[in-house]
């Protein structure tokens, strides 16, 4: 009476397994025996359902079967220009699929470019959550809560066996002992004992990264670094040879013109500005979710539950998807000329993982290689005020939450005489927007916010604050 | 067959009989209903290995036959699974299935005319992913290589492919930190005699011992169910004699004992609860999944606990947390769903009854129990 697929939750890369239910509308249910998170969900996982939408192939706004828009989306591809956008959110097959149809233009969203070679394996593949629950010092430059929530609950397991948790970020976190302003990150005291979480996604800073990598590297302490997609850490591991382009240099090749065509492979085009979007001639999404209204072509496939393949954790663990829809791959297989074998490809992603069965309750061991020391100095942030986007998978997702709102402390409450159950003006470069405040251990010259208000300039904005 | 009635019973169908625990008997019996029509569909467990099975409703008579049995290991709750779906349904229920299932029948999600709950004796289950660890740690033995588990005379035993049984007494193993979850170990429901039909391996002596089930009749569906599956051919039974009785009494009495001592240990009186349980939920991150996974909740999606809460609002504690501890006030059976799916391990099952015991008390109100009306669904002026 009801299909249950056995499936892991795309909002991030931690590798959360669950069930999804078809009962004529989708329930999720809890898969308490998932190594990686026990069953038990963040507020995205549970809004899954919100997500998996049905989606139906279309073409400039005719519905149509998926071939014919597949066909299409070839077509046009053709005329050159093309830019092939996968952030990860998918399988290890589908993305090798992707690589031979992108060869001209492969962006994965981050800017491997920007950092040394050398540090390449660490920033793709993080460390067991078993060692993060053993480290004896934690330092996060991460928001847990919003951002990777299931890393709490290893948070508090380290804790209760006695690390101490130091949290560089702008809010004061309860689960550290001790908070650090990121402008005074050099007061940040490291040892051989320390762990420290950061993460890496098509947003985050060069300089910032860079500086992560660096503190780690001169105290001797362990780095780690968490990603947003479902796939991320599978995509860079496959990645690795390919020429592979940031979110930014995409952004910059579009606004010159010598990109007119994107193509999206389960990523959400939104993520780019809008008015960069505007530029383009042909926005092609592939997905199997409603991820997109801006897309002149939806090639519509089956959701990421339903599909057979192979995803790659945080940590490194393969695990396998519950469901046997391939017909991303025939897409992909419409689109390169040729059709692609699900068989072969994962093969070759065994290989490449260097595995010979996919079982989630073991991680592979990886060759973690030191890198050489980097000379890292972050730019000092200019501005006044500031307004930090905390990323997290309801904004990688564009999905609606309980967020429209930012925080900020007491003082700044009182300094700008804001009333209780009122709002703050934000003005930035010309816009201005009004939004609903709630107080919060802040420091003083920071809002915060976990919501895409369309004003932002990257993780930091400058912006004015008033009345 | 009636009401008040015990039997000792064994599936008639061999694969069955060896596959499922003790002779196979609830699974004929679920069978048999669906067989013969008495029920449109059955809840089973379908089984992924030994330490993951996931519930699912069917009308498919051999996906019952084929279905997991009981496994101790796979702590669901079948309540919510039928809520709110006006099914004819027969299914297995441990004490905190029943309890569930009756109260989401007070708030008319089910009928319980329609329900035929066939009840499992149970002294507790386990969380996988800790079962996995404690096999490695506390067994020395590969989660893979394990072939069944059983519980008896206060051991664990887990039996491997080779054939060799590992055996660990449960007070050990729950010394460790390891064993029952922390709600089974104070449960004090261990034979449901709440539901239709009570089965389980207590009580079974002699040479059926672990090739038959002990039943109980507890009401008159419960009768039904099992004379339609002696009927069917599924199943035979026999009276049970009176050694194994008395010896089913006695285990009840000693594992509803331990649980009353773990109920005393755990829930000791405290001073300023208020920063207690606001330092216990200041973790929380709103994801709504402890509502959503409650069994005895059937308020759905508008609620007053998530209408009356914004992420944008500041209080020391949320209003969703106030507003469930009173709803679950006369309401929480502590089965431990919510512990379980908390992403940042708020105790909450726990929180829940420090909450609800001096209440269910004060009222003499054991939720789930009878069909005894919900002392908070109505509250006069001269109470």
């Amino acid at each position: 009476m009801s299909n249950v697929y056995s499936t892991i939750c795309p909002g991030c890369n931690f590798g959360c397994g669950l069930y999804i239910r078809e009962n004529g509308a989708i329930d999720i249910d809890f898969r308490k025996s998932s190594p990686a998170n026990a069953g038990k969900l963040c507020r995205f996982g549970m809004n899954l359902p919100k997500l998996y939408a049905p989606v139906k192939s279309m073409i400039d706004g005719k519905e149509v079967t998926l071939e014919d828009a597949a066909k299409e989306a070839a077509k046009r591809i053709s005329a050159g220009s093309t830019a092939f956008l996968s952030f990860g959110n998918t399988t290890c097959e589908e993305l090798l699929a992707f690589q031979k149809v992108a060869t001209s233009y492969l962006c994965t969203g981050v800017n491997f470019d920007a950092l040394p070679k050398d540090t390449y394996q660490t920033l793709s593949v993080g460390i067991p959550y078993s060692e993060i629950e053993a480290a004896k010092h934690i330092v996060l430059f991460i928001d847990p809560y919003e951002q990777y929530p299931l890393i709490v609950r290893r948070l508090l397991s380290a804790k209760k066996k006695g690390a101490k948790i130091t949290a560089v970020w702008w809010k004061a976190l309860p689960i550290a002992n001790e908070t650090i302003k990121p402008a005074d990150v050099s007061k940040l005291q490291l040892s051989k004992d320390s762990l420290i979480i950061s993460d890496f996604h098509p947003m985050s800073d060069a300089d910032q990264v860079k500086n992560v990598l660096a503190l780690a590297k001169n105290a001797g302490a362990r780095v780690t670094f968490l990603k947003p997609f479902a796939n991320s850490t599978g995509a860079y591991i496959l990645s690795k040879d390919a020429k592979q382009k940031s979110h930014g240099a995409l952004v910059d090749d579009i606004n010159k013109g010598t990109i007119k065509t994107l193509f999206c492979l389960e990523s959400d085009p939104s993520i780019l500005p809008a008015e960069t979007l505007a530029k383009l001639t042909n926005i092609i999404v592939q997905s199997g979710s409603a991820i997109s209204d801006k897309a002149n072509i939806i090639i519509a496939h089956e959701p990421l539950y339903k599909k057979k393949g192979t995803l790659i954790n945080n940590e490194g663990r393969a695990q396998a998807l519950g469901g046997a829809g391939t017909n991303g791959l025939d897409a992909l297989g419409i689109m390169a000329g040729a059709k692609f074998e699900f068989n072969a490809l994962h093969e070759s992603v065994k290989k490449a993982i260097g595995i010979s069965t996919v079982d989630e309750f073991t991680v592979p061991k990886y060759d973690r290689p030191a890198y050489s020391a980097i000379q890292a100095a972050p730019k000092p942030f200019e501005a006044k005020t500031a307004l930090v986007s905390v990323y997290n998978p309801f904004m990688w997702f564009n999905l609606a939450d309980d967020n429209d709102f930012v925080e900020l402390n007491l003082n700044t409450v009182r300094s700008l005489k804001l009333l209780k159950g009122g709002t703050l003006k934000i003005k930035s470069n010309g816009s201005s927007i009004e939004k609903k405040f709630k107080v919060a251990p802040v420091q003083d010259n920071v809002i915060i916010s976990a919501k895409k208000f369309g004003i932002e300039k990257g993780m930091l904005t400058p912006v004015e604050i008033l009345r | 067959m009636q009401k008040g009635e015990m039997y000792v019973g064994w599936s008639t169908k061999e694969d069955v009989r060896k596959r499922g625990g003790s002779g196979g008997l609830v699974t004929s019996m679920l069978a048999a209903a669906l067989e013969k029509k008495l029920v449109d569909a059955v809840v089973v467990l379908k089984k992924i290995n030994e330490f993951e099975a996931v519930p699912i409703i069917t009308s498919d008579v051999n996906e019952v036959l084929n279905s997991a049995g009981s496994l101790h290991s796979v702590p669901s709750n079948f309540a919510k699974l039928i809520a709110d779906r006006n099914l004819k349904v027969a299914l297995p229920a441990k004490g905190c299935d029943t309890r569930a299932i009756i109260e989401q029948g007070k708030r008319n999600a089910i009928n319980l005319d329609n329900t035929y709950i066939v009840g499992l004796n149970c002294g507790g289950s386990m969380h996988p992913v800790v079962t996995r660890e404690m096999l490695e740690v506390m067994y020395k033995i590969k989660p893979e290589d394990v072939h069944g588990e059983e519980i008896e005379k206060g051991k664990l035993i887990f039996e491997t492919k080779d054939g060799k049984e590992h055996a660990i007494t449960i007070d050990e193993l729950e010394e460790k930190g390891y064993g029952r979850r922390e709600s089974c170990r104070y449960c004090t429901i261990k034979v449901p005699n709440n539901s239709d039909i009570a089965c389980g391996n207590w009580g079974v002596t002699g040479d059926l011992a672990g090739k038959a089930t002990f039943v109980e009749i507890n009401s008159d569906k419960g009768a039904k169910l099992l004379q339609n599956a002696v009927d069917a051919g599924y199943v035979q039974v026999q009276k049970p004699d009176e050694k194994g009785v008395a010896m089913r009494a006695k285990i009840k009495g000693v594992m509803e004992d331990l649980g009353k001592k773990w109920k005393a240990k755990i829930f000791v009186p405290m001073d300023n609860r208020l920063e207690f349980f606001r330092k216990e939920l200041e973790n929380c991150i709103d994801c709504g999944a402890c509502k959503t996974v409650c069994p005895t909740c059937s308020c759905g999606e508008v609620s007053k606990c998530t209408e009356f809460h914004m992420r944008g609002d500041a209080y020391k504690m949320s209003m969703y947390h106030l507003v469930r501890f009173t709803h679950l006030a006369d309401a929480c059976i502590g089965c431990g769903q919510c512990s379980d799916v908390c992403p940042v391990d708020i105790p909450l099952t726990r929180l829940y009854m420090m909450f609800a015991n001096p209440i269910q008390e004060q009222l003499k109100y054991e939720p789930g129990m009878d069909m005894r009306k919900p002392p908070y669904f109505e509250v006069k002026l001269n109470d």
